[in-house]
């Protein structure tokens, strides 16, 4: 059968079995189970200082009501960086390129500091509607904006995880089989296309660890207006 | 990673009935772990062993009686090669992708290896010297109290010197109080004594001078005139005689 440039983004299926679960689940095997040993691996050591920076550095603003969801946090950065980075193999299924992942992931979490923010302090969450300083003639026209702005969060949460994976992981494929089509009839411009190749290789193992950052400090940023 | 999973399934196979039970003895010989978790087990000091970094060094022992020092080589070359004529993996577009992010993987941890473990460990430094420091000042807090526990003692034999020391300084002052208060006693006694004593004195001082001026005066008024110029006229000629006298010694 005849490959398009989409089918990587298929939903993994074996005889009409959807393995999405597998995909999910599995590169938790890969992390290393967190022991009571006083001293451990070099990895698990590493990634032990390193998760204690990154909930430092998003939590120092949140005050004690938003630390309750420093497990919530940490443990989606893990989850997404885990299936971005896996997903830059050759050959792996990257579930976050998925629209149906990102937003069930971001469209509750959203909600819920919405929802926070109205309980705690419903006149507080309601003058985010209008930032200080508006002068009167703009404040109906800003009211609305800033309303849309706030319901579009989750999409823009989704969409800008699941845009920036595949649009790389496209970018990717269509550079590599330009290289592979290229190395019979014309190689220099193939050698070209190949550090073409490499260097947006990199680029997207930036992506994949930025936009995983992104998307949970995105997150923090709404629960620290709320909370 | 995968032994984690061998683990939980094996210890719920156990219970699972006849095949659990024939699966556990099948498998005994596949385990080489401890099978129990206590003591801990130490951790081992270096990783396995690797060749070309992703190849375990006993995969290249298993083969070497039998094949030799070439025998896995021949095996991943001839492996590759009937994998790509009989087209179970077809050379496309992922092959350069594979071949490109195999490189840059290659590079950075041929690159970047010996800092991150260099810093790896650094950490793992860092908590037993943390440790360490915790243990050896705990240590030296416990010699210095014992220290001080010593010198107490050595204090404590000291407090009987000191207890005679006030004992006698005490029973000196008493000592000197006593003997003040026996001076100051004497001396009044003396006081009222000479007191006395001099009572005395003038008493018979002034009968003496009592009589003395009675006697005088009887006396003098005995002397008749007819004595007076007899012994005026004797004195002259006893004086004449003297004076003879003094003259004949005066010129002897």
């Amino acid at each position: 059968m005849t490959m398009t440039l989409f089918d990587q983004f298929l939903s993994p299926t074996l005889f009409k079995m959807p393995l999405i679960a597998i995909a999910l689940v599995s590169p938790w095997l890969l992390h290393h189970v967190v022991t009571t040993r006083f001293s451990s691996e070099r990895l698990l050591s590493v990634k032990k200082v390193s998760v204690s920076a990154l909930t430092k550095h998003i939590f120092q603003p949140l005050g004690p009501l938003g630390h309750k969801w420093a497990l919530m946090f940490v443990s989606l950065f893990m989850f997404l960086i885990t299936l971005n980075v896996l997903g830059l193999l050759p050959y792996t299924f990257t579930p976050t390129t998925q629209l149906s992942l990102t937003f069930s992931l971001a469209l509750p979490l959203w909600l819920a500091t919405v929802l926070i923010g109205f309980r705690l302090d419903p006149t507080r969450a309601l003058a985010h509607m209008l930032p200080q300083g508006t002068p009167p003639l703009l404040i109906p026209v800003l009211i609305i904006i800033e309303t849309i702005s706030v319901m579009i969060r989750p999409l823009a949460l989704a969409v800008r995880l699941m845009a920036n994976l595949t649009a790389g992981h496209l970018l990717i494929h269509l550079i590599s089989t330009g290289v592979f089509l290229l190395t019979s009839m014309m190689p220099m411009t193939a050698i070209l296309a190949l550090a073409l190749l490499g260097l947006l290789t990199l680029l997207e193992i930036a992506v994949a660890v930025i936009q995983a950052y992104v998307f949970v400090l995105l997150l923090s940023l709404y629960l620290l207006e709320n909370v | 990673m995968l032994s984690r999973l061998v683990l939980l399934s094996a210890s719920s196979l156990k219970g699972s009935g006849p095949i659990g039970a024939g699966v556990v003895q099948a498998t005994r010989c596949l385990r080489t772990s401890s099978q129990s978790l206590a003591p801990v087990p130490p951790l081992p000091e270096e990783g396995g062993k690797v060749r070309h970094g992703i190849f375990p060094e006993e995969f290249f022992q298993l083969l070497y009686p039998k094949t030799g020092v070439t025998g896995p080589y021949m095996l991943g070359t001839g492996l590759l090669c009937y994998l790509l004529s009989k087209e179970i993996y077809i050379v496309n577009h992922e092959t350069i992708y594979a071949l490109t992010i195999g490189g840059i993987i290659v590079y950075c941890v041929k690159k970047f290896g010996p800092g991150f473990a260099e810093f790896a460990d650094k950490i793992y430094e860092e908590q037993l010297a943390k440790a360490e420091a915790a243990k050896e000042s705990s240590i030296s807090i416990l010699a210095k109290s014992i220290e001080a526990e010593k010198k107490e003692q050595w204090r404590v034999e000291g407090r009987g010197l000191l207890f005679d020391a006030k004992r006698n300084n005490v029973a000196m002052l008493l000592e000197t109080n006593m003997r003040e208060r026996l001076h100051m006693v004497t001396n009044e006694v003396k006081r009222r004594l000479d007191y006395q004593i001099a009572l005395q004195n003038l008493h018979r001082r002034m009968q003496q001078e009592h009589m003395i001026n009675w006697v005088e005066k009887s006396v003098v008024s005995s002397i008749t005139p007819q004595q007076e110029k007899e012994s005026i006229a004797k004195c002259i000629a006893d004086l004449k005689a003297l004076a003879k006298t003094s003259q004949a010694q005066a010129a002897a």
